[in-house]
């Protein structure tokens, strides 16, 4: 198998092309594994999940299970979360507070900054001196850092540093962590779901204005109908207050912007409107960013810092971590995220909300993640393996940024300016570029 | 025994009702069992151990105060046009262990546990979900009505995904 098998990219004849085999193979998810997930930067988890010393939290680059924790000095570090004596998971819950974190299996222990702390009956053990002179503690991430609350760590050293990997997408997390002076946090109650298909299914749906009316027609049926009652009793969304998404919407409305890297992000204009619950800070955010900056918190953003980690500021706010278990398999850990410190009714506004549209339990995930599954089936067929997914918006992608972009000094690689029609395609190959980028190694060109 | 007292009988029947509305997929008289502002609630899990407590605080799975929320729910499950809702999934749901906690005056609190099993036709796929139900029941014109439901799924790792339908 060789690369140009699987991604073809011709610019300059305008062909964007993706193998169906980059979604089915084992060998490519193989080699996704070792060289994305387990060979580069990958979100971990949000400060806020360990906010005092001691605090921790787990969770995975790729394969791996990983603990966070802080030692009693307040510093986070990133472990594998895996004991050095027989590789049992020392760390068992979904986060926590713990001084020690003491092995299940043969009760070595380790403090909260990976030190081993005592080799159970050490001095009966008769150990060599070889073993003696050993380090018995936690495995260290040899990349760990964090960017205004999100932390992120590699299982590789071989890697740029954070701010570098980050690049210019900072600046759409900065729009995120900005929205409280405090920072941000979690809403209590962790949702994970799975599906049964590839996890870069996840990867562009999140990017894919296209699917829109199309996919959720149900959920814009009750849009509507709650839009014609403006009844009290019903959950109030934000897409009712808009209209960028409609396709008789004229003009632009939004569009996209790609980063090094692979990370992207889609727009569109939502204005500041009282549907989004941090209406309540509009008049004190333009007088601290500027009008500017404050008007693009308030726009519809789905941004994706590759390769696992998805801000979707829509309907509501919600963080997303896309982990794959298979080539057909993937686990997606999702929560409410919140500017700390926003009033009870806000609060209760942003969840209802979040409920409504992107709970596996909700009225519009579930008909992404069954395309999904059906996509999935449907790539079996390999007669015709180019996709066509990837074509939108070719001759409307320009260099660098544009006229909104500039408004926040924001530069990406590559923008496009679209009407609610238009539904950018090239945004993706981004995510590809990055992706073939980091493979290479593995396959022959 | 006075008629506006709820008797184990009564409450069990009523559960039964519902679950067999929604295995036939008669859900508006589904929708008839509730009060207009009926409570339904599925919390999610804070943690391995404890669910969320406060809808106004905490994240649910589903949370609706009135019936009317209901309706769109129904509405989207069997307007044709959500890829995840046709064909619609076969469920079976087995309701046991029916317990009246409480019964005053046209008012009444009941526990009961839950397994649901579904089978997708598109997917050839069967999934089972259990958990319990706390119900608030009260009497309406003669008749029990659902004021509150609380559905505390257990098995919450959501495969794709989960409607009201299946819990």
């Amino acid at each position: 198998m060789k690369l140009a098998d699987l991604i073809d990219d011709r610019p300059e004849a305008g062909i964007f092309r993706v193998s169906r085999a980059i979604f089915t193979d084992a060998r490519v998810f193989e080699a996704e594994m070792r060289t994305i997930f387990e060979g580069g930067w990958v979100f971990l988890g949000l400060e806020s999940q360990a906010p005092g010393p001691h605090d921790f939290f787990t969770t995975h680059a790729g394969r791996v299970p990983i603990l966070v924790q802080r030692d009693e000095t307040g510093a986070l570090g990133g472990f594998v979360n895996s004991c050095p004596h027989k590789g049992a998971r020392i760390a068992l819950v979904r986060q926590g507070h713990a001084r020690q974190h003491i092995c299940p299996y043969h009760s070595w222990s380790f403090d909260s900054a990976g030190r081993n702390k005592a080799v159970k009956w050490k001095r009966a053990g008769c150990y060599s001196d070889a073993f003696l002179q050993d380090d018995q503690g936690l495995a260290r991430l040899p990349a760990f850092g964090s960017y205004r609350g999100f932390v992120f760590g590699s299982l590789s050293a071989n890697v740029p540093t954070l701010d570098e990997y980050l690049g210019e997408a900072r600046k759409l997390l900065d729009l995120v962590a900005d929205q409280s002076d405090d920072g941000l946090e979690l809403v209590p109650g962790q949702v994970t779901f799975t599906y049964a298909a590839n996890w870069k299914l996840q990867l562009e749906n999140c990017s894919d204005a296209y699917h829109f009316t199309s996919a959720h027609p149900s959920y814009i049926r009750v849009l509507e109908r709650r839009q014609q009652e403006m009844s009290a009793d019903v959950v109030a969304s934000v897409w009712e207050n808009s209209d960028y998404w409609k396709e008789e919407t004229q003009g632009i409305g939004g569009g996209s912007f790609s980063f090094e890297n692979g990370h992207v992000l889609n727009w569109g204009v939502f204005g500041v409107t009282p549907a989004i619950p941090l209406y309540e800070r509009a008049a004190e955010l333009a007088d601290r960013f500027g009008p500017a900056k404050r008007d693009w918190m308030f726009n519809m953003r789905n941004l994706t810092i590759f390769p696992n980690l998805q801000v979707a500021e829509n309907a509501s706010s919600q963080l997303r971590i896309i982990r794959p278990i298979a080539p057909d398999r993937t686990e997606m850990q999702t929560w409410c995220i919140a500017p700390k410190g926003e009033s009870a009714q806000a609060r209760r506004q942003r969840i209802r909300q979040y409920e409504d549209f992107f709970n596996p339990t909700g009225m519009a995930t579930p008909d992404d993640t069954i395309a999904y599954e059906n996509c999935q089936r449907g790539f079996a067929g390999k007669v015709a393996p180019w996709l066509q997914g990837y074509a939108r918006g070719m001759t409307a992608s320009v260099p660098g940024g544009n006229r909104f972009s500039d408004k926040i000094d924001l530069h990406p690689a590559r923008s496009v300016l679209a009407d609610s029609q238009l539904c950018d395609e090239t945004l993706y190959h981004s995510y590809y570029r990055a992706w073939a980028q980091r493979m290479a190694g593995e396959f022959g060109a | 025994m006075s008629a506006d007292v709820l008797t184990p009988a009564a409450a069990a029947a009523l559960l039964y009702r519902e679950a067999l509305l929604l295995d036939s997929s008669r859900f508006s008289d589904w929708l008839d069992l509730f009060t207009p502002d009926v409570e339904y609630w599925m919390p999610a899990w804070r943690d391995e151990v404890s669910t969320t407590q406060d809808p106004d605080r905490e994240l649910s799975l589903i949370y609706y105060r009135g019936r009317r929320n209901l309706e769109d729910r129904v509405m989207r499950l069997t307007s044709g046009l959500s890829i995840a809702s046709s064909p619609l999934p076969r469920v079976v749901h087995q309701i046991s262990n029916v317990v009246v906690l409480e019964s005053g005056a046209g008012a009444g609190t009941v526990n009961a546990v839950f397994v649901c099993h579904r089978f997708d036709p598109r997917m050839g796929r069967t999934d089972c979900f259990f958990g319990r139900y706390d119900y608030q029941l009260v009497l309406e014109a003669g008749d029990w009505k659902i004021a509150r439901k609380k559905i505390t799924l257990l098995n919450d790792t959501i495969p794709t995904v989960v409607d009201i339908n299946s819990i």
